[in-house]
């Protein structure tokens, strides 16, 4: 006997955008399930125990980029979420150099002074320009993208703010706009800097997940995407999640329980059913269907339309060019429990830094180099990481005196290269420990006696997070952040509204705008969208800056 | 002693030749100063040590503005003549593929099976390339100009204040185009057919002269403004000499006076405003309006820094320009076969570029101020069309070579061009076996050969890179991108302003016509 059931609304996958999207509908009376795969969830956004005591956030690491609308308007504090900012970061080298990214700004601005004097002056100018073109995109995250093609008023209506907000710039500082929009960060950060190790510790937000390099057109963008969120208020601030990142998708499943939501884990759609070019409800892996006018996929957008949706509901040029949405991964984690803080010996004693992230790269064309070896299939022989120490702050991820370490690869490809093909299934364990050695023989160069402090290490190239958390090629943004594929383009032309060609289903996740990252926005704005055309669009709170 | 002229053009390249007819034209007494013995700039013709002529950097016409023509009289006093050429795509493996008018065929003669794909995405790049032609016939988009009423709303509907009419190629056009115009060239590509050597020419002509890789965002956009006119090649016949002197004659004609082995070393500016140019053999010339057909930092120095603000300054030093394609000309005793090539298809333009991953490979190693073992090249062999290009018998074989540094380290040695010199034959041997046995004089130009012979700034084609943030309105640099630079009467009028390089003419007619409107007067 398959089970069944009736709702308002439905969200395949529990993930964070999913989960967002279902507190808004539940909270605007649309009785609303939310089924997931998995018997956790969370999607990429999750706190795993993989080893006794440990707590692993073995996806995404850190929070910035949580709207701040969003936590408060869902009230997520009372439901145990606290981001704790974390401050500063350092770059080391093999010569025992290194570089202090102090989150006090005197002290930063000693050890500008202390590398050069000249750019210790332009950071000043880099980090204006920066902040400035944050404050710029900041209130677009949260509204439609503007769709330059579309005579609708809605749309007219988003090209009416958007071009308020550039008549607001000036000729000058939207010419500004324009090439920062274009330009690579390598490119922009050689404009401002001369010291390589200073270049080379601020370039890597613009290639966290991407597939692009540091001198790759656009990246820039990228930059800017990782820093337009705040804690507490301070733009570009990053922090950890008390208890890992899995206790933000905990309070957003806590909201939406309380608000009368079901969970249903243990079992992901199979299709989405089809009825009249209406969706109809989801067909679930253990047998089960539930029927809703309104299905929500927080999947992206090629394993929702590609996998799950019936071919013949779809016209071909969609179908086309959803196939052409570009999903590469190419990022590799490491989680790993510590017996002991390891010794950073290059690093002042106590220096605060080192709670803040930290990196081994040394130049802008080292890390080109390292997107060079992605092109062709292979693991960075220098990688790039982002690693961090959450349990010097959270005490609830490791027991006293011990420690958790996350540690974030670029780059890894998904199809790895191997006896001249290029797949997933060439990610063998024995592959994927080779990948392993390679980063922690980096890692040795800011802690030499790493290896000897390591308890358990969790390894996961992009076909793991592939087959766990069901992120397509394990790219964690669920699409590429180039131009054809963002704003009015995400994901496909003339579907940027979150919506697809079959009436009701619905994607919400980092497929759409305003992109990847732990966000929310998307999900958040899905919802605005599906209450705004079931005619409940004022039970959704005004959330745009 | 002092003459005067209402303008000045310093530079005697094709840009600044078609400057000064466009001045001319409207009546104004114009100079064009050319430091060196002979006009053309990177269009300039050389010869070999026995006389016979070679294209010395450029060889053949792919972009010549249908405007700049339409300016310079061309159909009415025929300046030059051209003959179409079909574009090769050379295959190590033997399946060479020959692309005439945008369709593709085996060179044996067999159909290709995605000549239909290949066809549609050249229309739709010449289709949207059209849009953009639009935008490099006319200065580029002023920014922000009153949007906020109901009539800039409409206007912004339909993109009428940037040129783009969107009603007129239909919405599902229009965001196709939307979707495109910044992506890279190796997916837009490799959407539509399989890597190969059709795909790889394809990839080639979207990165030729640029710091770029097929995968770099900002390709399709080159691909577009290439395909503008449908993508086709052109050798001039009497080679580049003939065309450049077609165009200096036309000027002439029209009362330009055109100055050789005159080097301007300063422009003299008071009060704000342009007045004169000093030579450097000490003589001045008075003007009021002078347009520079070098690179943009050259036209900074020539008025001196303290003439521009320091954002100005600091922006311009920042100014990307890094060359990548290195000129090999060879004068040949004789052809080899080309096996798989009728004789006609080796008159044609020879691509080699066997797929999009290998023009990928062959950018990275530049990246690192390295050579590309396995360059990527287009070759032609201008004798086998026209007979003058070669008075002495044998052949003359010019090629263009992609990914060389301007700047490796250690700088150019005699070593480093031997090297160049050899992986450039033994590629050409690939699919000319015996060619590099027939070699009886060799000349290579690197990057900094060029920019020593051109100024090119770093001997870059386009004079600064194409790339998105120094394109159109923030070309070369944001606030002087309108071909005004700096004090009143001075104009930047070469291919370090709107639209960029390529043999097009564009930004020489552009300024002129801007310098014109601004009011020209001694």
């Amino acid at each position: 006997m398959t089970e069944h059931g009736r709702y308002d609304a439905i969200v395949a996958g529990a993930g964070h955008n999913g989960l967002t999207t279902a507190c808004y509908l539940q909270k605007a009376g649309l009785k609303t399930l939310v089924v997931e795969r998995n018997d956790w969830i969370g999607g990429a956004a999750v706190s795993r125990s993989l080893m006794p005591g440990w707590t692993y956030s073995n996806c995404s690491y850190v929070c910035s980029l949580l709207r701040r609308e969003i936590v408060r308007d869902l009230d997520l504090p009372r439901f145990g979420l606290q981001v704790i900012p974390y401050e500063g970061g350092a770059s080391f080298t093999r010569d025992g150099a290194n570089f202090g990214y102090h989150a006090d700004p005197a002290q930063l601005r000693r050890e500008l002074r202390r590398h050069s004097p000249r750019d210790a002056d332009a950071y000043r100018r880099y980090r204006q320009t920066v902040l400035r073109q944050c404050r710029f995109i900041r209130p677009f995250l949260l509204r439609p993208a503007a769709d330059p093609t579309s005579m609708k008023p809605r749309d007219l209506g988003e090209l009416a703010f958007l071009l308020k907000r550039i008549h607001g710039l000036g000729p000058r500082e939207l010419g500004e706009t324009l090439r920062f929009w274009t330009i690579s960060i390598g490119d922009f950060l050689d404009e401002h800097f001369e010291t390589d190790l200073i270049k080379a510790h601020l370039a890597g937000s613009g290639i966290i997940g991407t597939g692009l390099g540091v001198y790759s057109p656009g990246t820039a963008y990228v930059l800017l995407h990782h820093y337009m969120g705040d804690v507490d208020g301070a733009i570009g601030a990053w922090g950890f999640a008390r208890g890992g990142m899995g206790a933000i998708s905990n309070a957003l499943a806590a909201a939406f329980e309380e608000a009368g939501g079901t969970i249903r884990t243990g079992a992901g759609v199979e299709q989405f059913l089809v009825r009249d070019g209406a969706v109809a409800g989801v067909a679930l892996g253990d047998g089960a269907e539930f029927c809703a006018p309104i299905v929500a996929s927080n999947m992206d957008v090629r394993r929702t339309i590609l996998k799950h949706t019936p071919r013949e509901a779809l016209p071909d040029d969609y179908w086309r060019a959803v196939e052409r949405f570009r999903i590469r991964g190419s990022s590799a984690k490491l989680n790993i429990a510590l017996d002991a803080l390891p010794r950073f010996p290059a690093a002042p004693e106590g220096a605060r830094f080192l709670r803040g992230d930290l990196h081994c790269s040394e130049s802008l064309l080292e890390l080109e180099r390292a997107y060079d070896d992605w092109k062709r299939g292979r693991w960075s022989k220098e990688p790039y990481f982002d690693m961090l120490i959450p349990s010097q702050i959270d005490p609830t991820m490791a027991p006293p005196g011990r420690h958790m370490m996350t540690v974030f690869v670029q780059y890894a490809p998904y199809d790895l290269e191997a006896g001249g093909t290029r797949s997933g299934t060439n990610w063998t364990a024995e592959r994927r420990q080779a990948m392993a050695e390679t980063v922690l023989d980096k890692i040795e160069v800011a802690c030499p006696d790493i290896r000897r402090h390591i308890l358990h290490m969790e390894v996961r190239s992009p076909k793991e997070l592939e087959d766990e958390v069901g992120l397509t090629g394990g790219n964690i943004f669920q699409g590429e952040l180039t131009f054809d594929q963002l704003l009015f383009n995400r994901p496909v032309p003339g579907y940027a509204r979150h919506d697809t060609p079959v009436k009701g289903l619905y994607i919400v996740g980092s497929s759409t705008h305003p992109g990847g990252g732990v966000m929310a926005a998307p999900g958040a704005n899905a919802a605005r969208e599906i209450l705004t055309r079931a005619g409940r669009g004022r039970a959704m709170p005004d959330l745009a800056a | 002693m002092s003459r005067a002229f209402d303008a000045i053009v310093i530079g005697g390249g094709h840009n600044g030749l078609v400057a000064a007819a466009g001045l001319a034209r409207a009546g104004r007494a114009v100079c064009v100063l050319e430091r060196r013995d002979e006009i053309g700039g990177m269009a300039a013709e050389g010869a070999f040590s026995d006389g016979t002529p070679k294209p010395r950097m450029a060889h053949l016409l792919y972009n010549l503005s249908p405007a700049v023509l339409a300016d310079l009289d061309h159909d009415r006093k025929a300046l030059f003549e051209t003959r179409a050429l079909p574009t090769v795509c050379l295959d190590p493996e033997g399946g060479h593929v020959v692309v005439a008018e945008g369709r593709p065929h085996f060179a044996d003669g067999a159909p290709h099976p995605e000549a239909g794909p290949y066809h549609a995405l050249v229309s739709r790049l010449a289709r949207f390339g059209a849009i953009l032609a639009r935008l490099a016939e006319a200065p580029p988009p002023q920014l922000a100009q009153g949007m906020t009423d109901l009539q800039g709303l409409r206007r912004l509907g339909t993109l009428g204040a940037l040129g783009w009419d969107f009603r007129r190629i239909g919405r599902d056009e229009a965001r196709e185009f939307l979707r495109i115009v910044l992506s890279n060239a190796h997916d837009v590509i490799l959407d539509e057919i399989a890597d190969g050597p059709l795909a790889g020419a394809l990839a080639a002509d979207a990165v030729r002269g640029a710091w770029a890789g097929p995968r770099s965002p900002g390709t399709v956009f080159s691909l577009m403004y290439r395909y503008a006119r449908g993508g086709g090649a052109a050798l001039p016949m009497g080679g580049m000499g003939a065309f450049c002197a077609g165009l200096a004659a036309r000027a002439r004609v029209l009362g330009a006076e055109i100055r050789t082995g005159a080097e301007a070393a300063a422009v003299l500016v008071e009060g704000d405003r342009v007045r004169g140019v000093r030579l450097a053999d000490g003589s001045e010339i008075a003007a009021g309006c002078v347009l520079v057909a070098a690179g943009p930092m050259t036209a900074m120095r020539l008025a001196g820094p303290a003439q521009f603000d320091i954002e100005a300054v600091r922006r311009l030093r920042a100014l990307r320009a890094k060359g990548t394609v290195a000129k090999v000309n060879l004068r040949l005793r004789d052809l080899p076969e080309m096996p798989g090539l009728t004789a006609g298809q080796m008159a044609g333009r020879l691509v080699l570029a066997p797929s999009v991953a290998r023009v990928e490979r062959a950018f990275d190693p530049v990246k690192y101020g390295e050579m590309s073992e396995d360059p990527v090249i287009e070759a032609v062999i201008p004798s086998l069309t026209d007979p003058s290009a070669a008075p002495k018998g044998g052949h003359v074989l010019s090629a263009i070579v992609q990914y060389v540094p301007h700047a490796p380290r250690g700088g150019w040695t005699q070593a480093g061009r031997d090297r160049l010199l050899a992986t450039t034959l033994a590629a050409l041997d690939r699919v000319a076996p015996g060619l590099s046995d027939r070699v009886a004089e060799a000349e290579v130009l690197t990057p900094a050969d060029i920019e020593a012979l051109t100024g090119a700034p770093g001997g870059h084609w386009h004079h600064a890179e194409m790339s998105l943030d120094q394109l159109l309105a923030v070309r070369p640099v944001n606030g002087l991108a309108r071909y005004r630079f700096g004090p009143a009467g001075y104009y930047l009028c070469g291919a370090g302003a709107h639209p960029g390089g390529d043999v097009m003419g564009s930004a020489g007619r552009n300024a002129a016509a801007v310098a014109l409107a601004d009011g020209v007067a001694a």
